[in-house]
């Protein structure tokens, strides 16, 4: 066969083989090796399966708390009324309280929203183990809770004819429930001794529904009764009261699933926390 | 075999001679940028809002995700990928390694694992759907077949050239991702460890197998994969060159058959025999990341399987149809 002669082409040929020989081969390693590590994973036992262990290494290779530079740093977890859920405007209490605390002069930061939606007592229990969460509740300064309502009204679905909350039946669930909750605070305060915590109140959503108000008055005020037991003990913990804004405002307040507030309702319990933040402050001394 | 070299290093020479192939590096250094722009951006606003904390914005990312399992809104299958998606990151976390450190190596790692279904495969076609076809439309197969040279051994050289184009079209690639957008966002990154090896079962993750691997050798192992992918649809390519008179028709049945891939990749869970398409089977470095296969089932031994066998299906396919036909008018 005869050879096209082009000047370029020894050249050419010549660089072009090498590399993708080259090429071919780092290319074919790399598929062997992809083959093994997933086929035949040799697991490693120096990590951690999911489990939190924490060592004092560990936190030492975390970045220190953040400096007290006269910053609030808002971080809000829980059920959805800490989500916001019911917001025509998206904002939360969260939001709004830091726009408040921000037109009333101070620099305020919302770290991040951790409520979700649905969420319980029990889950939230677990949820304080996880690395990410406390982190982030490290990391703020001034800590929003909300929790409870699901477990007392499994998310408003009384309303839609299941198993409607008898007095009895609300009664039976509060002990357990509210004991949870004093674990949940107790152990927020472990995971950041330092931070303002906010516990939000419940209010009574079915206030206006004949057969419910009553117990639900009554497994509220409870409920209530027994967060403020708790939060009494510690300094630094405050309850801010939902209850009485709510009572004879709910066509006001709620939003159109009769359960959540709207962002009307948001915006109420946003004043009432950064009254908190306020009188919490000024109780210090703390200049800010 | 003594003859074939010079037939390989002809077809070399032709490749290089063409214009088609540069159009594939113009086509990478004008879209990286872009990319990295786009991330660039994004990283940006994610720093104003969490501060340029990485863990903040993950956990945010984790709850986020958490909250739409809750809703009846999100189709089960998105409600499987985020159970998993968020188990991963919890792990992350767990570890202290943040999965999204902006560097030029994450930066292509990331870029990379979304440009092996569809970006990588178009730029093989461009130099495979002609390598037959195009001869034919110039009518240059016949001084290729009028020689005294077996016609298997044309076809031959001509596949061996391809698989050496396709090697330096994926290592080009990695390269001129990592130089532009090292530029951007810092050339460090090769030491950063990794986590490999998770495997999804059901909705669940199985972390037992876990292990850190630092990221040069997961790009390594990742662009083995993307190698192999490559191989096979420019196997694949090549076929349809030979079958199809047209350079113009032969791309066209491609691209059809890789969108179909991405389409029904993103829709064919309910659809099990879907799994035995070529193109369902083109995201191998998810098995490495961990990501949920599109099909229950699907494991990374089942789609090298499922690729070899499309790839040797085609093989026979090209070379019987290459030598028996009369393919001189």
């Amino acid at each position: 066969m005869k050879r096209k002669t082009l000047d370029s082409a020894p050249w050419i040929w010549r660089t072009i083989s090498t590399v993708s020989i080259l090429a071919t081969l780092l290319l074919l390693f790399g598929f062997g090796y992809a083959i093994k590590d997933v086929i035949y994973p040799e697991g490693d036992s120096a990590l951690g399966t999911g489990q939190s262990t924490k060592t004092p290494a560990d936190e030492a290779s975390k970045p220190a708390a953040p400096v007290d530079d006269g910053k609030i740093r808002i971080a809000v977890i829980g059920d959805s009324l800490a989500r916001g859920t019911g917001d025509d405007e998206g904002l939360g209490f969260v939001r709004r309280a830091g726009n408040i605390l921000k037109e009333q002069g101070h620099d305020v930061q919302v770290l991040n929203n951790l409520g979700v939606n649905g969420l319980r007592t029990d889950a939230l229990l677990s949820k304080l183990d996880e690395q990410g969460v406390r982190y982030v509740l490290q990391q703020s300064n001034f800590i929003l809770l909300s929790i409870g309502a699901n477990d007392l009204f499994q998310g408003g679905q009384v309303l839609q004819g299941e198993d409607p909350p008898s007095a009895e039946k609300l009664a039976a669930v509060l002990p357990e429930t509210s004991k949870r909750l004093q674990e949940i605070l107790k152990k927020v305060k472990e995971i950041n001794p330092e931070a303002q915590i906010a516990y939000i109140g419940l209010y009574n959503p079915f206030g206006d529904v004949k057969e419910l108000e009553v117990p639900g008055n009554a497994v509220v005020a409870a409920w209530n009764d027994a967060a403020l037991q708790i939060l009494n003990q510690e300094d630094k913990m405050t309850l801010v009261p939902t209850f009485d804004l709510f009572e004879n405002h709910l066509g006001e307040y709620l939003s159109s699933d009769h359960f959540h507030p709207n962002g009307a309702g948001y915006e109420e319990i946003a004043v009432r926390i950064a009254q908190e933040y306020q009188a919490e402050t000024t109780a210090e001394g703390s200049t800010n | 075999m003594s003859n074939i070299m010079p037939l390989i290093r002809n077809e070399t020479i032709k490749m290089v001679k063409k214009k088609r192939l540069y159009i594939i590096f113009i086509v990478l250094a004008v879209l990286v940028p872009m990319f990295t722009y786009a991330q660039m951006k994004s990283a940006e606003n994610n720093r104003d809002k969490f501060g340029g904390d990485w863990r903040l914005e993950l956990q945010q990312a984790i709850t986020d995700n958490q909250n739409s399992l809750g809703s009846d809104r999100v189709p089960e299958e998105y409600k499987k990928y985020r159970t998993v998606y968020i188990q991963q990151m919890q792990y992350y976390l767990e570890n202290d390694v943040n999965p999204k450190e902006p560097n030029g190596v994450t930066f292509t790692r990331e870029f990379m694992n979304n440009a092996v279904g569809l970006f990588i495969p178009l730029l093989i076609m461009a130099i495979a759907s002609d390598l037959v076809s195009g001869e034919r439309t110039t009518g240059t197969i016949k001084m290729l077949l009028t020689r005294p040279v077996k016609r298997w051994k044309v076809l031959l050289s001509k596949l061996v050239t391809l698989i050496m184009f396709v090697s330096i079209i994926v290592v080009s690639a990695y390269i001129i991702c990592y130089v532009i957008s090292g530029a951007v966002f810092g050339y460090k990154g090769f030491g950063m460890p990794i986590f490999t090896g998770f495997k999804v079962v059901g909705t669940d993750v199985d972390l037992s197998a876990v292990h850190a691997v630092d990221q040069w050798l997961y790009l390594l192992m990742q662009a083995g994969l993307i190698w192999f992918v490559s191989v096979i649809v420019a196997i694949l390519a090549f076929m349809v060159s030979v079958l199809v008179r047209s350079t113009a028709a032969s791309i066209v049945i491609m691209m059809a058959a890789l969108i179909a891939g991405t389409i029904l990749t993103n829709m064919a869970a309910s659809w099990q025999s879907a799994k035995y398409l070529f193109m369902v089977n083109l995201e191998l470095p998810d098995y490495l990341s961990g990501g949920l296969p599109p099909i229950e089932g699907m494991n990374l031994g089942f789609s090298l399987i499922v690729l070899s066998v499309w790839g040797i299906a085609s093989l026979i396919v090209s070379f019987l149809v290459f030598t028996k036909r009369d393919i001189l008018n």
